[in-house]
């Protein structure tokens, strides 16, 4: 993932700070320069790489701080911060509740992984014996019933869909209706992929999300994607109400900069990255245990709170 | 006043420290557009040296030198040296006796299935008859997907409406079979049942996952076809370089011929997706340096345009 690319260069910039004699304005802009090169290769939204660097800037008083030790440690403590901020929005993702039904729905652009993740999410659940299916709510892209189908009978995961009937809307409620009479705990509507230029599409997005009222609405992510994320993740928030983000095929070389901006335009957190075509190719991602790995310093905590 | 005459150099000899600034500007604007950083960088850097040294005149001010030199090396980059004709081809072909061959490959659902499926549209309206060859046969679906394009397309073009010729046959042996195989027995059938053009679907792969890209390498060397178009999506950002490159090296590397049979042209994808943010284009042709023969602007299948130049290049600069 991103930050994890970042960790090394963020080190070695840091500690270019170490080494200098004098820490100045010039060191400092010298290094922030280095970590905003490394964010925009990334991917990272050019917005928030500006915003973090005037943050970072606006807390730094030369004139106000002492000695060099503690110039060091409030750049440090300030990069961190910032660059928490990045992917942590500063909320819990939903809770699925055990033995309840548990309604989720996904939803995202063209081609970034909604199907797929779908499955790997029912399976993950599966596996730990919760009652799990899925309701296929595309009844646009050719072939998309079938993706499902195929999918979950591989998996044996319970499904519904339709070959025949094409108002979205209706599958999803007569789907998630079905399921949970029968005491399913978690049932997963997956949806077509729309963009925001396309009214009509978000229209049928939030018909769906009305009829089968969720309890948390997954926005899924592709890691390769670059400046356009910002402006669709706000779009998709605006419309139906966003808990969570997903980042799928952090498997290739993609380091997912560009998905993060789903965190910030949706206030989301991070709970799953997918990591390849397999079923099993999903795994749990946690913000606060990510980024001190990430910064692997223990003291993190210590370091920023002040 | 002063304002005004402070842009206004007349005269002078330009030296790198006076376009830094103007430079740097039209980096992040670059990057705000989606091109690349890494060619957003090389861009400006060989605006500096095309401008460095110059004499400047009375009216010119640095920015608009920068803007306009950059506008011009964006011009060049997005103007094929080649042009890539489908139509002029497939007909020289046929008239040999043969199909014309295309291979899609790309990342994953960059929109590979889709797109064929409209390039096909537009060759039945050009009156080819095509064979589409079902050769991803790992992703769920897929096989299903390419069905259900083809029933849709022969619905919009019966074949009462072409001289009874079916114009579009799917050729599928199901999942799990080797693509390459499957690719050359197509070939093989639209050969002998006289159909003329092939277009190949194959299965989304990271650009790093060495056995996927080794067996596309197979498919592409085993089946020798007309084209090979490489699918992107106009959403992807810094990776459009890492893909094309590792694309183009793996057909170059795993395919042990000579003259290996690389990327010959391009299809941007999702390009009504992403606003004025339009560098993927930049990056994708400033990589390989081939052309863009198809822009990919919706999810039906008259939404297959050619790019336009200069609207890329003015949502670019704007
Ligand atoms: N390598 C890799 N591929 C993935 C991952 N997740 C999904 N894919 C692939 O991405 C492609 C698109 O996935 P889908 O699940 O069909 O995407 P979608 O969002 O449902 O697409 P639409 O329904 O058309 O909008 C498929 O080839 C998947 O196998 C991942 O984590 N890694
Ligand atoms: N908005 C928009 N969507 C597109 C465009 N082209 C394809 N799509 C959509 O992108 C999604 C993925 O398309 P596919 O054709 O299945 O992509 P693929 O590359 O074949 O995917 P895999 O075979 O799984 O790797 C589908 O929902 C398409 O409808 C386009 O130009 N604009
Ligand atoms: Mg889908
Ligand atoms: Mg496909």
């Amino acid at each position: 993932m991103v930050l994890a690319d970042l960790g090394r260069k963020i080190t070695t910039a840091l500690h270019s700070l170490s080494k200098a004699t004098v820490i100045n304005e010039e060191a400092l802009n010298s290094m922030l320069k280095e970590i905003c090169a490394a964010l925009l290769e990334a991917d990272v939204n050019i917005r928030l790489v500006k915003q973090l660097r005037e943050n970072v800037r606006a807390v730094i008083d030369f004139e106000e701080m002492a000695g060099g030790l503690n110039k060091r440690r409030m750049i440090q403590s300030a990069v961190f911060k910032e660059l928490i901020k990045l992917v942590d929005p500063g909320v819990k993702p939903y809770q699925p509740i055990k033995g309840k039904a548990n309604i989720i729905m996904f939803v995202g652009l063209q081609g970034s992984g909604k199907t797929t993740t779908c499955t790997k999410l029912a399976y993950h659940y599966q596996k730990r014996n919760w009652k799990s299916c899925l309701v296929c709510a595309d009844t646009f892209r050719a072939g998309a019933y079938d993706q499902i189908k195929q999918n979950a009978t591989k998996a044996r995961i319970p499904f519904y869909g339709s070959y025949t009937e094409i108002d979205p809307v209706v599958i999803a409620q007569e789907g998630v209706d079905m399921f949970k009479r029968e005491g399913f705990e978690m049932i997963i509507v997956d949806t077509s992929g729309r963009h925001k230029q396309e009214e009509s599409l978000f229209e049928e997005m939030l018909a769906v999300a009305n009829a089968v009222n969720p309890d948390n609405i997954i926005f899924v992510m592709d890691a390769t994607i670059g400046q356009a994320c910002e402006a669709q993740a706000k779009a998709f928030k605006d419309k139906v109400d966003i808990g969570s983000v997903i980042i799928t095929k952090l498997d290739g070389h993609a380091k997912g900069g560009g998905a993060l901006s789903a965190v910030a335009a949706t206030q989301s957190p991070i709970i799953f990255i997918g990591t390849g075509e397999h079923i099993d190719d999903l795994e749990p991602f946690k913000t606060k245990p990510f980024v001190s790995k990430l910064l692997g310093m223990g003291d993190i905590e210590g370091l920023i709170d002040k | 006043l002063l304002s005004y005459f402070r842009g206004i150099v007349g005269g002078k000899t330009i030296v790198l420290a006076d376009l830094k600034p103007a430079l740097e500007k039209m980096r992040d604007h670059l990057i705000s557009k989606n091109v690349a950083s890494e060619i957003a960088v090389k861009l400006c850097e060989s605006v500096a040296t095309s401008l460095e040294g110059k004499q400047m005149g009375t009216f010119d001010s640095i920015a608009s030198l920068v803007r306009e030199a950059l506008t011009q090396s964006l011009v060049r980059i997005l103007s094929p040296k080649r042009r890539i004709d489908i139509i002029r081809d497939a007909l020289e072909s046929n008239r040999g006796g043969k199909p014309y061959t295309i291979i899609f490959c790309g990342v994953n659902g960059v929109g590979k299935s889709t797109n064929l499926a409209k390039i096909c549209f537009w060759l039945i309206e050009n009156d080819f008859n095509v064979l589409i060859a079902a050769c991803d046969t790992f992703r769920a679906g897929a096989v299903e997907q390419l069905r259900t394009h083809t029933r849709h397309l022969n619905a919009l073009h019966p074949a009462a409406n072409h001289n009874n010729r079916t114009m579009v046959q799917l050729y599928e042996k199901g999942y799990g079979k080797d693509a390459a195989g499957i690719a050359l027995e197509a070939i093989k059938f639209a050969h002998d049942t006289k159909v003329d053009v092939v277009l190949v679907d194959t299965a989304g792969r990271m650009q790093d996952n060495e056995p996927l890209m080794r067996s596309l390498s197979k498919l592409i060397k085993v089946n020798n076809p007309d084209l090979v178009l490489f699918v992107g999506e106009a959403l992807v950002g810094n990776e459009a370089v890492d893909q094309l490159v590792k694309f183009n090296q793996s057909l170059a590397d795993y395919s042990s011929n000579e003259t290996p049979h690389i990327i010959d042209g391009i299809v941007l994808t999702k390009f009504d997706t992403i606003d004025d943010k339009v560098g993927a284009a930049i990056s994708m042709t400033y990589i390989t340096g081939q052309p863009i023969v198809f822009v990919g602007t919706g999810q039906t299948y008259a939404d297959l345009k050619a790019i336009n130049v200069n609207a890329v290049v003015n949502s670019l600069m704007k």
